[in-house]
């Protein structure tokens, strides 16, 4: 039996332990694969006025091109443009909304590696209207990958037609970005070529050596000054970069070596949501414990089998085996049974890969875990855990003066035990930390979910794509507003979720701009219905109407925005003017009426100034909806889709949906600190379980004796669960300041956030001592309704 | 104070009953000493545990002063045996993670005794076999002849009314049998009734009585 308690607990420690460091080294893998990964580093802005901060992965179109021209250090540049979004492609008679796709420039290829199909990459976006696919994407639309020549249609400017170049293998996932179509970068909707002050582009530069990266970083420094300067100082009152900083501002460009995105950048507008080298740590981390756990379970289960071993070693060693003998003998097991663990582990690893899929949101395959150069790391680590384990019964076992062996009846003396003790501690310590860790990560969502963000998420139906419509976007609206079950209904690509639109603009409340003065706020273009639709409250003032022409030029505040133009109380602004400067022009808003301060971002942010605006912005529609029955409403506002726009498909998703998937990344964090936490706890308790039954084993005699001399089963029992509870006491004294150092360091990324609380602790240790309790408490009964008088006959 | 009436133990193998006891009547009076004797697995070390109600007769009767211990419920059957009964082994059986002093506490603590009534019962024990400079030792670091006068004073704490050995000196060297036994036949003087299983002539001469066991009978 103990030997099977060690198998399963070692293989099911190896799994987690495989699965988690295939996670590991797939973050640390991130754009690798580019062969000239070394030398491309991409251009970050960082732009600090006043209240705003703009800490940006773009650049302006200018900026790749200039510094390849005026620096030799810059071999070649590659640029990305994103803004435009999802594009609509015809496939057949229907138009599909493809969401994985950029403009890039011809180069991207010289820069990037990727594996051609068909085509030749050299030229393949030098002509505008041409364009890459993948190797998916071709499948989806042409069954096939042979389609170099044919064309796509699109919904770009009069349905541009698009040539197809060249077919490319899919992108690798581990990349921090990833695409379907790669458009020629003339074909960019984009108004503002050549301002250097809009940052637009992801621009990538490829350095002529990887040494080279301090050189580029003095070199733009240099540029700031030459291009920039002057540039702003057409429409701000800036003379020099001197005065500029003095008043508090910054304004300069850094590089990211590619490598480095996907971990340790965190940027606006980066193409993708980027991981956390934070997160990498914690897996690691709890990736060697639960190794840590499963070999000290092995070594545990195998010293406590010792004592029963003695005999056999006394035996052995009086009939000449050697130190060296014994102690190979041990090895040679333990290396048996950590190869048997292995195999088993591949087997658990084979069997619950989905199941990890799933909880990491990767798309792992048996060979990214389990392949050539993971094979001789497994053999490796078999070697090591072995080794490890059967080290200390080895060394312990073999050193037996085999006299005293034999004729004394036991061994192992308290000393012994008390290192198994710590060993059992140090399991339980690891279990609580990251069972506390479970509960308050699930403790902080639920928070999340349930806190009064001040706006209105439940039974609110977004339509997406709702551009399509064309000049019908009022009339498919009134179509819904007249279906039953549909109360009120609004149209704007701005919503208070972050996967939504955002527009970030410079405001004032003098009518000359300076950096004091400047508000950065988000300008929200929103109809009449939107504030009712969202249930948002107006502290003071009054909402936009339809009925009244001069709403066009009037803005509703959030109470952030109040605060930062520094316009007193609430009442106070109404009346007030904003001014914004647009080009030559200069454009004033009056405020008309304030907003309660809603959460339009994640929970990890303050909220920032925000300012409405009337205008059409007709990206989605959100309709408050109040039905019994969902799908047939869902039915009828899908056939009204198809009247007004038949070639395309509807889309939609609901608010709190689209609320929940801010915090994709915690409910992951959250559900694999619960997976791991369940393994490591259950590993912990094989341990404890094997245990317990050797010190049952171990103290039959003692046990006999005490229900000779009076006690009773209950009495037994208690006496041998004590000695548990007081290891988990312990145990759980070492992990609540790791827990709750750890837990807050956590927390601190959100702005919005829970308390710890002492109940947290308080019933991680109950539930522990409950899980020790009945671990133990079998044996314990067993051993102690066993009829002493076996137990006592005379040897 | 003991009545055994025709008392059988067997065992089942392969279907045919084999006797450990066969029809033992037994009567036994307070104050008695009995040494029980025979040769190995003539079943002496059962009758003793029957007596000692560490186990179970499959037939038959067992009156322990005017009770039918038998018919008691087990609960009352335990009290029984702790207030009334000390065992002592052949090897002793101290507990070793306790010292003396403790050892013969703990079936005090049992009989839930109070703090301070424990200390004087242990005291008296300690003052009474000469152990008082050995309380605070583990049984490791004890002879084996003192060994079993813990076991005795850890036996004659809850002042039993019968004191049940089962080959008391077994496991002791000649001299240190004889101590044993000395004490035994003091205690006996002082009017404790002892039940003694052994297998020599010698030690059951100390005895009152001896009862000659063959195959589960009284010869």
């Amino acid at each position: 039996m103990f030997s099977l308690l060690n198998i399963i607990g070692l293989s099911f420690g190896l799994a987690g332990f495989m699965f988690i460091a295939t996670y590991v080294f797939d973050e640390l893998s991130y754009d690798r694969f580019h062969t000239q990964a070394d030398r491309i580093v991409r251009l970050n802005a960082h732009i600090h006025m006043g209240e705003s901060k703009l800490d940006m992965a773009r650049t302006s179109d200018m900026m790749g091109p200039i510094l390849r021209d005026e620096y030799t250090e810059v071999e070649d540049f590659t640029r990305l443009y994103v803004s435009s979004g999802a594009k609509l492609i015809k496939n057949g008679d229907r138009w599909i909304k493809e969401a994985h796709l950029a403009h890039a420039d011809s180069s991207f290829f010289r820069l990037f590696s990727y594996q051609t199909l068909h085509g030749n990459l050299h030229h393949a976006l030098t002509e505008p209207n041409t364009v890459v696919l993948t190797r998916s994407a071709a499948e989806r639309y042409f069954n096939s990958t042979d389609i170099v020549g044919r064309t796509l249609e699109t919904n770009d400017a009069e349905n541009t037609v698009y040539k197809i170049t060249a077919v490319i293998e899919d992108m690798p996932g581990n990349s921090h970005f990833n695409y379907d179509f790669l458009f020629a970068m003339d074909n960019a909707s984009y108004e503002n070529w050549g301002a250097l002050l809009s940052h637009n582009f992801t621009t990538y530069i490829l350095l002529k050596n990887a040494t080279d990266q301090s050189l580029l970083e003095t070199h733009l420094e240099e540029y700031v000054h030459k291009h920039c300067l002057p540039a702003a100082k057409q429409f701000m009152d800036v003379a020099s970069m001197e005065e500029f900083r003095t008043q508090g501002n910054l304004f300069y460009y850094d590089i990211t070596p590619i490598k480095d995105i996907h971990l340790r950048s965190n940027l606006m507008g980066e193409l993708q949501p980027n991981g956390s080298l934070q997160y990498v740590y914690i897996f690691s981390a709890i990736s060697l414990f639960i190794l840590l756990i499963a070999c000290v379970n092995f070594v545990n289960l195998s010293t406590a089998r010792s004592a029963s071993r003695a005999k056999d070693v006394g035996v052995h060693k009086l009939l000449g085996s050697s130190r060296s003998g014994v102690a190979g003998q041990f090895l040679t097991e333990s290396f048996l049974l950590s190869f048997g663990g292995i195999i088993l582990a591949i087997v658990i690893v084979v069997l619950t890969l989905p199941l990890f899929n799933e909880l990491s949101g990767k798309a792992f395959e048996i060979n990214d875990l389990i392949n050539v150069r993971s094979l001789p790391l497994i053999g490796l680590l078999t070697l090591f855990v072995g080794l490890v384990a059967g080290y200390y019964p080895a060394a312990f076992l073999s050193a037996f003066n085999p006299l005293q062996v034999i004729k004394s009846r036991s061994v192992v003396t308290s000393g012994k035990s008390f290192f198994r003790s710590s060993l059992v501690v140090f399991q339980f310590a690891i279990s609580i930390t990251l069972i506390v860790g479970t509960f308050i990560i699930t403790t902080q969502l639920q928070y999340i979910q349930h806190k009064k963000i001040g706006y209105e998420r439940e039974n609110i139906l977004l339509v997406s794509d709702y551009h399509v419509l064309g000049n019908q976007t009022k009339a498919f609206r009134d179509d819904i507003l007249n279906l039953p079950g549909v109360k009120i209904g609004t149209v704007s690509g701005y919503l208070p979720v972050s996967s939504s639109s955002r527009n970030d603009n410079p405001y004032s409340k003098e009518t000359v701009m300076s950096a004091h003065n400047s508000v950065s706020m988000q300008t929200w273009y929103v109809d009449e219905q939107y504030l009712p639709t969202f249930d948002l409250e107006l502290t003071v003032g009054r909402n936009f109407s339809a009925a009244r022409l001069a709403d066009s030029t009037s803005v509703i505040l959030n109470e952030t925005a109040v605060k930062h133009f520094d316009f007193g109380s609430e009442k106070d602004a109404i009346g007030k003017k904003i001014h914004f400067q647009l080009g030559d022009n200069m454009k004033s808003y009056e405020v008309i009426g304030v907003v309660k301060d809603f959460n339009f971002e994640s929970l990890r942010d303050p909220v920032t100034p925000l300012g409405f605006f009337l205008g059409n912005h007709p990206v989605e529609a959100a309709f408050k909806i109040e039905t019994a029955d969902l799908p047939a409403l869902l039915a009828h506002i899908e056939n009204s889709w198809n009247k007004f726009a038949p070639a395309y498909a509807f889309s939609y998703r609901f608010m709190d949906e689209a609320f929940d998937s801010m915090y994709r990344a915690e409910r992951r964090m959250s559900r694999l600190s619960l997976t791991f936490a369940a393994l490591a706890t259950g590993i912990a308790c094989l341990g404890l379980f094997g245990l317990a039954a050797f010190m049952a084993e171990q103290r039959r005699k003692e046990i006999g004796v005490r229900k000779v001399l009076g006690s009773s089963v209950v009495g037994i029992v208690i006496m041998l669960c004590r000695d548990f509870v007081k290891l988990v006491l312990i145990a759980l004294l070492i992990a609540v300041p790791i827990a709750w150092w750890g837990m807050s360091e956590w927390l601190e990324d959100f702005t919005y956030r829970i308390e710890i609380s002492w109940w947290i602790f308080a019933l991680t240790g109950i539930i522990s001592i409950v899980i020790a309790l009945l671990t133990v408490s079998t044996q314990a009964v067993r051993a102690a309704r066993a009829n002493p008088i076996d137990s006592l006959r005379n040897e | 104070m003991i009545k055994l009436e025709h008392i059988f133990k067997w065992y089942n193998i392969g279907g045919t009953r084999s006797f450990v006891l066969k029809d033992i009547n037994l009567e036994i009076e307070q104050g008695d000493f009995i040494s029980i004797m025979g040769p190995s697995g003539s079943g002496k070390s059962t009758l003793l545990n029957v007596i000692g109600l560490l186990d179970e007769p499959n037939e038959g009767h067992y009156y322990f002063m005017g009770e039918d211990v038998l018919a008691l419920k087990s609960k009352k059957r335990t009290a029984l045996f702790q207030s009334h009964m000390g065992y002592v082994f052949q090897s002793y059986h101290l507990i070793d993670e306790l010292t003396v002093y403790e050892n013969i506490e703990t079936p005090l603590i049992y009989k839930n005794l109070s703090g301070k009534e424990r200390k004087a019962i242990v005291g008296d024990m300690l003052d009474r076999f000469g152990i008082v400079g050995k309380k605070d030792l583990f049984p490791a670091q004890l002879s084996g002849g003192q060994q079993q006068i813990v076991g005795i004073a850890r036996a004659l704490a809850a002042s039993p009314k019968l004191l049940l050995a089962d080959e008391p000196t077994g496991n002791l060297n000649s001299k240190q049998g004889e101590e044993i036994m000395a004490l035994f036949k003091q205690l006996n003087e002082e009017g404790m009734t002892i039940i003694q299983v052994t297998h020599s002539e010698k030690n059951a001469e100390y005895g009152k009585r001896i009862i000659n066991l063959l195959d589960g009978q009284v010869k």
